[in-house]
């Protein structure tokens, strides 16, 4: 019972950070998009969710340049919305192969190794993703929100709270 | 045994002569063996059908081929990767598995294909190149543009089991019914009545053979066919006739007769390769004409039913006119029967064979490669598993720069015996390939010759790797801001090292000079020994011991001061893995072969994901790749500009040991990482630095990636300053030959160098690194 409440929160958590992924548009060469600043929305209140993992905003839009790594971050959705996680880091690992330093693609498998409760190799590729997003600050303070849910998950409070600082210090820049 | 059979006997025979009479005792003791023998069969029977019926060879598969508007692709590449999966070129392109070219436009029809995400339709592609990209996709049914597309992957090679049986199975849907008819028509006309034998059939084959004093026609049904295949010898004797007889009516009871079927044209003997023994249609598709069973014409399709009755006999490439006489009946039959119109049958027997040259499939194509991919799956599977279980694997090998590096090595290493008038053949060379960020092992070179499936150098060569370890070294010290920067003075005068047991070590440069007071970046730039042994003497043998360990080093390593000038014995595949680490900013990404793993029935048994994590913070990475880039731009690897473009951003080490014995070079460009290795199997001196050797091969060989794209991201908390090299202080206008280089942010030195005239900033550092980063 508890592994399959686990599950529903995965797929939830899924719905929730693929949202953002199908709404840009693939349109044919977009420039390269580098976020400045930017700030999230404030946090709706959510049942927290068995296994310490609590759901956040989803991203506001994608950041991709190539029509085929939108392509793939929809399809990745789909993988997810079917509760087939792995499917979808699949396509995302498929994504880092045409976009390989695109710190979005690295930010994405790592929400999905989160939402699949493998939270050690969530806040690495948060980490990876952060080491891609030099001056990105948007996608930096994503990261370290995912870092600090991470540590979380692992029983790490203190972590958790120094993470989720540099997540607001981020923000507030 | 004997002797308890006689005592029962005599005792029942006792009995018998009491109650009845013995013949009708015997008869139901007979009769009673029988049953116990029937039902012995029966098992078997269902055992060898219900369970696993066969064991299937694992096949191997590259990276399938994505394709996208902008990917780096020429048409070139593109053909050669239609060449390898046996597409044919034809005018128009209708079917799947075939393609038309016109200039630089192909008009592609993909072959369905399931992959680890699911079954892939086949597609209707029109794919654009201009330059060196795809420059257009569109889906030529709908004539929308296409964001993605993808092909089927090449199959690159098998894991065979002992027996070396192979097939490709088939479901009975997937079977075009034209062979099935022509098969019946051929060998079985009453299959779809009899029940497993018939009894006609079988008089009316004997008469023949009685006829003309030999076995000239067989009476054998498809099932009794299938049971000879299953379970039986091919010897002739009563006796197995008896059992194929009782298995094909057992069969006959407990399945239908489509199933049966199915079995049949995935059993049957077709063709010997070498020692791998073709058997069923689907492989024997493959192994006549390069092509699934669904893409072939009548012709080839009566060539394969006609092969049933003498796989050796009818040999296509042995025995061209008997073959062609033998299909040419069969294609009779099939328009005597009505299966294909007169006129088709007449144009059929027109045509010529067709066969493809001799099965190549049966040798794999990429030994070194899948050595690493058999290593790979051994952590996993068993090696039964491994051979007969019908696995799909789903590498990471890129063909296209497989063959390239395949090509490079052997022309790289013939050019370099010439040059230095080394005996031809003596120098031998491995070389490893992978993606930056994801250690996607792409390529794999494990000797000169890559059809050789021995001793695989890439894997199992462990060598001196001499400078490739300084890296190491200067990470341990750039992690120490408050200590170390690039622009940190180190001493290079000679040294005298005395350890507490007594041993004395003077290590000396290659150019054996020494040179001062040295920054650090030329330290290492330069390949100074001196200036290195130094610095790894003030951090301590044990943190670059920790260090190394750190970036993934697994073999043990001795804790001496020599260490730090490479006296450490790896693999280039080990090599590897330490240079990924650093060109992927730091995070330890162990070297994947694998992708995935299908289990026969196409269902997900195993992924193999990307992981990666954090060993070094990203700014020390940085100054030292910062340091490696200084390696090939004016230290010992700067013969790489003499064929690269100068505006390319790489970063890599040469490495040399003692005597010349082994050349190293690793460094990484873009996307991709390279590490050559080039030496003699007897350990002799090849005459080569690392730069005269394995850097040239390394060159010659990304010349062919395409233009790496932008650099790396800059990391956080990195600050560039100008510096003069000759104190390591900070420039301005007044110094000559500034550099510019970057610090972790507060560790750059805050005093001006002598030459500074104090008054002004360096107006414009003419440097090729501002321009990289601009």
């Amino acid at each position: 019972m508890k592994s399959y409440l686990l599950h529903g929160a995965a797929v939830v958590l899924l719905l929730l950070f693929v949202q953002g992924c199908s709404t840009s548009p693939p349109a044919p060469y977009p420039p390269p998009v580098v976020e400045q600043g930017g700030t999230l929305p404030g946090e709706p209140a959510r049942p927290a969710i068995p296994g310490g993992i609590q759901p956040q905003p989803a991203p506001p839009v994608a950041t991709t340049t190539s029509p085929a790594v939108v392509a793939l971050l929809g399809q990745a959705e789909n993988q997810a919305n079917g509760g087939d996680l792995e499917a979808a880091a699949a396509s995302l690992e498929r994504a880092i192969r045409i976009e390989p330093r695109n710190p979005l693609l690295w930010y994405h498998l790592a929400t999905v190794r989160l939402a699949q409760l493998d939270a050690a190799q969530a806040e690495q590729l948060a980490v990876k993703s952060n080491s891609l997003a030099a001056g990105n600050r948007l996608q930096q303070s994503r990261n370290w929100r995912l870092i600090a849910r991470a540590r979380q998950a692992l029983g790490d409070a203190a972590g958790a709270r120094a993470a989720g600082r540099r997540a607001r210090e981020l923000e507030n820049r | 045994m004997a002797r308890r059979r006689k005592r029962g006997r005599r005792k029942s025979r006792r009995k018998v002569v009491r109650h009845r009479s013995p013949w009708l005792r015997l008869f139901l003791l007979l009769c009673l063996l029988l049953a116990g023998y029937v039902a012995y069969l029966d098992l078997q029977v269902r055992q060898q059908f219900d369970g696993k019926r066969w064991s299937l060879p694992a096949r191997v598969y590259a990276r399938p081929l994505d394709l996208y508007v902008g990917k780096e692709l020429t048409a070139d590449q593109f053909q050669a990767e239609l060449r390898a999966l046996y597409y044919l070129p034809v005018d128009t392109a209708t079917q799947p598995g075939r393609f038309s070219k016109s200039r630089n436009v192909f008009h592609v029809f993909t072959r369905p294909f399931t992959f680890w995400d699911g079954p892939q339709n086949s597609a209707n592609l029109r794919v654009s190149f201009a330059g060196n990209k795809v420059s257009a996709l569109t889906d030529a049914r709908t004539g929308r543009p296409a964001s993605l597309a993808r092909l089927d992957p090449v199959l690159v090679g098998s894991f065979y089991p002992a027996h070396n049986e192979d097939r490709v199975l088939l479901k009975l849907d997937d079977v075009p019914v034209s062979l099935t008819d022509a098969l019946i028509a051929i060998e079985d006309r009453g299959f779809y009545k009899h029940h497993g034998v018939a009894p006609l059939a079988i008089l009316r084959a004997l008469w023949a053979n009685v006829r003309a004093r030999g076995v000239v026609q067989g009476g054998s049904t498809l099932t009794q066919q299938l049971v000879k295949n299953f379970f039986l010898s091919s010897e002739r004797s009563l006796t197995r006739k008896f059992n194929e007889a009782i298995m094909a009516l057992l069969l006959e009871i407990h399945y239908e007769k489509d199933e049966i079927l199915e079995a049949y044209l995935n059993e049957v003997y077709l063709g010997q390769d070498g020692k791998r023994a073709v058997h069923g249609f689907g492989l024997a598709s493959h192994f006549y004409f390069e092509k699934p069973l669904a893409e072939l014409s009548v012709e080839q399709t009566a060539l394969l039913v006609g092969l049933v009755k003498g796989p050796s006999y009818y040999n296509p490439r042995r025995h061209p006119e008997r073959a062609r006489a033998r299909r040419n009946l069969v294609l009779n039959v099939m328009a005597e029967l009505g299966l294909i119109e007169h006129a088709e049958a007449e144009r059929a027997r027109n045509r010529p064979l067709e066969v493809s040259r001799q099965g190549r499939k049966a040798i794999n194509t990429f030994p070194a490669f899948l050595d690493l991919v058999r290593r790979q799956l051994q952590r996993d599977y068993r090696d039964e598993d491994i051979t007969s279980e019908g696995l799909t694997i789903f590498t990471t090998l890129d063909p296209q720069l497989q063959w390239q590096l395949e090509r490079t090595l052997a022309t790289g290493l013939q050019g370099l015996e010439k040059g230095r008038r080394i005996e031809g053949g003596k120098l031998q060379g491995a070389a490893v390939v992978t993606s930056v960020q994801e250690g996607e092992v792409l390529a794999l070179a494990g000797g000169r010759d890559p059809k050789f499936a021995g001793f695989n150098r890439a894997l199992d060569a462990h060598r001196q790797v001499g400078s490739l370890l300084k890296p190491a070294v200067y990470l341990t010290a750039l992690e120490q801001p408050e200590r170390y920067t690039l622009a940190t003075l180190l001493d290079d005068s000679p040294l005298t090292y005395t350890a507490r047991n007594g041993t004395v070590w003077k290590p000396g440069n290659y150019d054996r000079m020494s040179h001062g007071e040295v920054p650090l970046y030329q330290a290492l730039a330069h390949s100074y020994n001196i200036s290195t042994a130094r610095l790894g003497l003030d951090l301590g043998i044990d943190s670059i011991v920790d260090t190394l360990r750190r970036l993934g080093v697994e073999q043990r390593l001795n804790p001496y001061p020599s260490l730090v000038l490479g006296a450490v014995e790896m693999s280039p595949l080990q090599v590897t893995g330490l240079y990924q680490t650093f060109a992927s900013g730091g995070f330890l990404t162990p070297s994947r072969a694998i992708n995935a793993v299908l289990a026969a029935d196409k269902t997900p048994l195993q992924r193999y994901s990307l992981s990666v994590r954090a060993v070094a913070a990203p700014a020390p990475v940085y100054l030292v790749n910062t340091a490696l880039r200084y390696v090939v731009r004016e230290g010992t690897g700067r013969a790489l500009y003499q064929v690269l473009p100068e505006d390319w951003d790489i970063a890599g080490k040469t490495g040399t040991t003692d005597d010349l014995r082994d050349s190293w070079f690793a460094g990484f460009s873009g996307d991709h990482l390279g590490v050559v290795w080039i030496g003699r199997d007897d350990n002799a001196s090849t005459g080569l630095t690392g730069s005269s050797g394995a850097l040239t091969i390394w060159r010659d060989l990304f010349r062919h990636f395409g233009r790496p794209g932008a650099s790396r991201p800059v990391a956080e908390n990195i600050e560039y300053h100008d510096i003069d090299p000759a104190s390591g202080l900070l420039a301005d206008a007044g110094c000559g030959d500034a550099v510019q280089l970057p610090f972790i942010s507060g560790s750059a030195p805050h005093e001006y160098a002598p030459c500074a005239r104090g008054d002004q900033a360096l107006p414009n550092p003419v440097d090729w690194f501002k321009e990289l980063f601009q």
